[in-house]
């Protein structure tokens, strides 16, 4: 029964991917290509972040939390932003269109994202006879990331690769990638620093996914209209 | 240049292979990650496994994999797939009774046993509760070592973990049915291998040697005098077997009467004309199956020379009153003799010392006390102890009850006193003198913190013969002690009789897993399908629109019109 919690937890974590990707048009157009390149890009990514960490932060002795060194962790993550900066605009995707590009390579990214962190957790730990509850939640985590990228995604899109946008909503679209940019900081904080439960944390990582991913459909969705 | 290519292409073979070795290691190492991620792991204590005359006894089984229940149960639950915990504080006799006379199929038995208690005043009376508890753990013990159990029987300690464990299951329990495959609870694992049956074990018999001063020519053979004790252990738990006051009282006393005589003997102006002659046997529990072969092994001259022997057998936990026990009738000039020396020095110390005789019946195996094996061979022999009446087989032999606790140091110190002193009374020839040859606060003096120590290592060691082996460290610990006391130490290795023969896995590690049932599991895929279903419906709907959805399942139409 415990493979059979392994295979309920993996269907959670991964399943949503599979499903964005059959539901939407993305299929019909067949972008598993700019996924898979965007994947490769997130490898890259985490790869040039890792160094970083392990280049400029210190190791903290009593494990509190330590504003400089979550600046500078919120720094890295920006490294983040740059490369999806990199896998938007500077890869060579075939004839899409904007809508579905920022999708696939949204797609690709939290895929990646979610089989990087959280694969390995999964087979060690969840295929055991002891249950926990831990293992459902970073299931939810990888739903709310998936949105989250998503997201991320659109308004980088908007803000890289659409020319003409309304001049109100500029700093609107750039506050709101700033937001989803500082998410993953936001959660550790709030989880290590406040000392949320588990429960809580997975909860408002899924309600704030969401409220962004509202917005960031409301923006793209602005700028659609023609100005 | 094709040469290099070719070399490349090898190069390149090479680098694949290994890869695919790489990639082969890592699926290995994946796949063998083992389920180690338990909640708790608690040492457990095998109940010992044993067949007497060919026939079976004890637990039959190690490996363990079931659900945990306790009292209070359901009436009329099935237990055959479900562990049950029972602390020894509030053992429920009746049940245990029925369970295991009438055999009935249990999935498991753990047996939580108290925690050792902190060390209590010395001579203080014991607590009512530490008397209850002792009669608790014997009969336990009885009931168990004499019963064939085809299920694992394990022993743990109690702590926080367990406890809060324990209260958790009987809350549940209590609501409903015991816990199975379906309603989730904690699972015990225990992964040992079948236990297997020790090949040959071998009993080992440590003796010293101290000769006594023979005069210038004297030629015939100096008499000896034999202080024996046996050391091995028997219980219902082989790895907590560490009898401190069956029989390590009488090693320590043994080791102690070892060090002063060691001390008289090492000048020649005070040795005495009696050789004195250590044996520390294994096999206790067996009819003295050692001390037998022990004898046997002296060669004739040896064995007329033995004036008497003394064997001690639990002489750790007695306030005024001793026992010599004797298979001659007391009348019997020796018998006489011994008595007597041993009364009047313990009349000096305000002890009494009685005197049991037990004939012995030559066509009966049993061999209740060690001195029977020596009084078979017609040496004379008798037996110091505690203990009243005779020990039936496998009692009294070091079991579960006693610990450290049981043992008084005040009361080993009293016997090593009695014995030493009426033995120098006998060799130096001072019988009916009031001379005090190892007063306190003498060179001579028994010194407590040897005996101290020596009883605190005994009773961490568990003893049982069959499981030491050849080279054990307690064996080769008395066996230095033994050769610093006395001249001559010799080691005897014997197989233990046909009639005994044991398994082993007596240890092992206990996982506490807390799992949840095949119901939840279902109700959890469920609800993943109807959420991924969900999703993949909202997605469809609002990205290529409702139309899409109903047409993905509807097959087309047109050509059924068409074939028609």
């Amino acid at each position: 029964m415990t493979v059979f919690h392994f295979f309920n937890c993996a269907i959670l974590t991964f399943g949503p991917h599979a499903v964005y990707y059959s539901a939407t048009p993305l299929s019909e157009y067949d972008t598993i290509g700019t996924s898979a390149k965007a994947a490769a890009v997130y490898l890259g990514t985490a790869l040039v972040k890792l160094v970083c960490l392990a280049t400029f932060l210190k190791e903290s002795e009593n494990g509190n939390f330590d504003p400089y060194q979550e600046l500078l962790k919120v720094l890295i993550n920006f490294i983040d932003v740059a490369g999806l900066y990199f896998a938007l605009t500077q890869l060579t995707h075939r004839n899409i269109s904007q809508n579905h590009k920022f999708q696939a390579v949204g797609l690709g990214w939290a895929f990646a994202d979610s089989v990087l962190h959280r694969l390995a957790p999964l087979w060690v730990g969840a295929r055991g006879l002891e249950f926990t509850w831990e293992y459902v939640f970073q299931g939810l985590e990888a739903n709310a990331n998936l949105v989250l990228n998503l997201s991320l995604a659109a308004l980088g899109s908007l803000m890289w690769l659409r020319k003409n946008k309304p001049r109100i909503l500029i700093p609107i679209i750039y506050a709101c990638a700033g937001v989803l940019a500082t998410m993953p900081s936001i959660t550790s904080y709030l989880r290590r620093a406040l000392g949320w439960q588990p429960a809580k944390a997975v909860g408002f990582e899924l309600f704030s996914s969401l409220m962004m991913a509202f917005l960031s459909w409301q923006l793209f969705s602005a700028c659609q209209r023609p100005a | 240049m094709a040469g290099r290519r070719r070399g490349r292409c090898g190069g390149g073979v090479e680098v694949l292979e290994s890869i695919y070795s790489v990639v082969a290691l890592v699926l290995i190492l994946v796949a063998c990650v083992e389920l180690g991620d338990a909640a708790t792991a608690v040492d457990v204590y095998r109940l010992i496994q044993y067949d007497l005359a060919g026939v079976p006894y004890g637990s039959r089984f190690g490996g363990l994999n079931h659900h945990a229940g306790a009292f209070p149960f359901a009436p009329g639950a099935d237990f055959s797939r479900t562990v049950v915990m029972m602390p020894v504080r509030e053992l429920n006799f009746t049940f245990l009774r029925e369970y295991i006379i009438n055999k009935q199929q249990l999935g498991g038995l753990l047996f939580l046993l108290p925690q050792k208690v902190s060390k209590k005043i010395v001579g203080e009376i014991k607590s009512k509760d530490d008397g209850l508890m002792r009669k608790i753990l014997v009969e336990l013990e009885q009931l168990l070592i004499h019963a064939s159990i085809p299920y694992p029987v394990y022993f743990a300690f109690e702590d926080d973990k367990i406890n809060a464990l324990l209260a958790d299951v009987r809350r549940s329990d209590a609501t409903g049915q015991p816990a199975t495959a379906t309603t989730g609870g904690y699972k015990l694992v225990v992964s040992s291998p079948e236990p297997k049956k020790l090949s040959s074990p071998t009993i080992t018999n440590i003796q010293g040697w101290l000769p006594g001063l023979k005069g210038d020519g004297d030629t015939n053979q100096l008499p000896t005098i034999a202080v024996v004790a046996p050391y091995d252990t028997f219980g219902a738990a082989p790895a907590l077997s560490v009898g401190s006051d069956g029989n390590g009282s009488g090693v320590v006393a043994l080791l102690e009467i070892a060090r002063l005589f060691s001390r008289l003997y090492s000048n020649p102006k005070t040795r005495g004309r009696y050789n004195l002659l250590f044996g520390l046997t294994s096999g206790g529990p067996y009819n003295y199956n050692g001390t037998l072969k022990w004898l046997r092994s002296f060669d004739q001259r040896l064995r007329e020379s033995i004036d008497y022997a003394i064997c001690l057998n639990s002489i750790g936990s007695w306030n005024n009153e001793l026992w010599i026990h004797v298979s001659k009738p007391p009348e019997n000039a020796y018998i006489k003799q011994v008595h007597e020396s041993l009364s009047d020095v313990a009349k000096e110390q305000g002890v009494t010392i009685g005197i049991k005789h037990k004939k012995i019946n030559i066509s009966d195996p049993r061999v209740a006390w060690e001195h029977e094996q020596f009084s078979r061979l017609r040496i004379t022999a008798v037996t110091l102890s505690e203990l009243s009446a005779a020990p039936e087989l496998l009692k009294n032999t070091g079991g579960l009850y006693d610990t450290r606790d049981s043992v008084d140091e005040a009361a080993v110190y009293r016997s090593i006193r009695l014995i030493a002193e009426s033995l120098a009374r006998h060799i130096y020839g001072y019988q009916g003198r009031n001379i005090q040859i190892f007063a306190d606060n003498s060179s001579l003096a028994v010194n407590p913190s040897y005996v101290k120590s020596w009883l605190d290592l005994l009773s961490r060691t568990p003893r049982v013969g069959p499981f030491l082996s050849k080279t054990d460290p307690i064996i080769s610990a008395l066996k230095k002690e033994l050769s610093d006391h006395t001249v001559e130490v010799h080691l005897q290795h014997e197989m233990i009789d046909g009639m005994f023969s044991f398994y082993d896995s007596t240890r092992a590690t206990l996982y506490i897993y807390q799992v949840a049932s095949v119901a939840f599991d279902l109700l959890l895929l469920l609800v993943l399908g109807s959420y991924l279903i969900l999703l993949f419906s909202f997605l469809v709907i609002t990205t290529r629109g409702l139309d899409d959805l109903i047409n993905m399942f509807r097959r087309p139409p047109s050509r059924k019109v068409k074939a028609s």
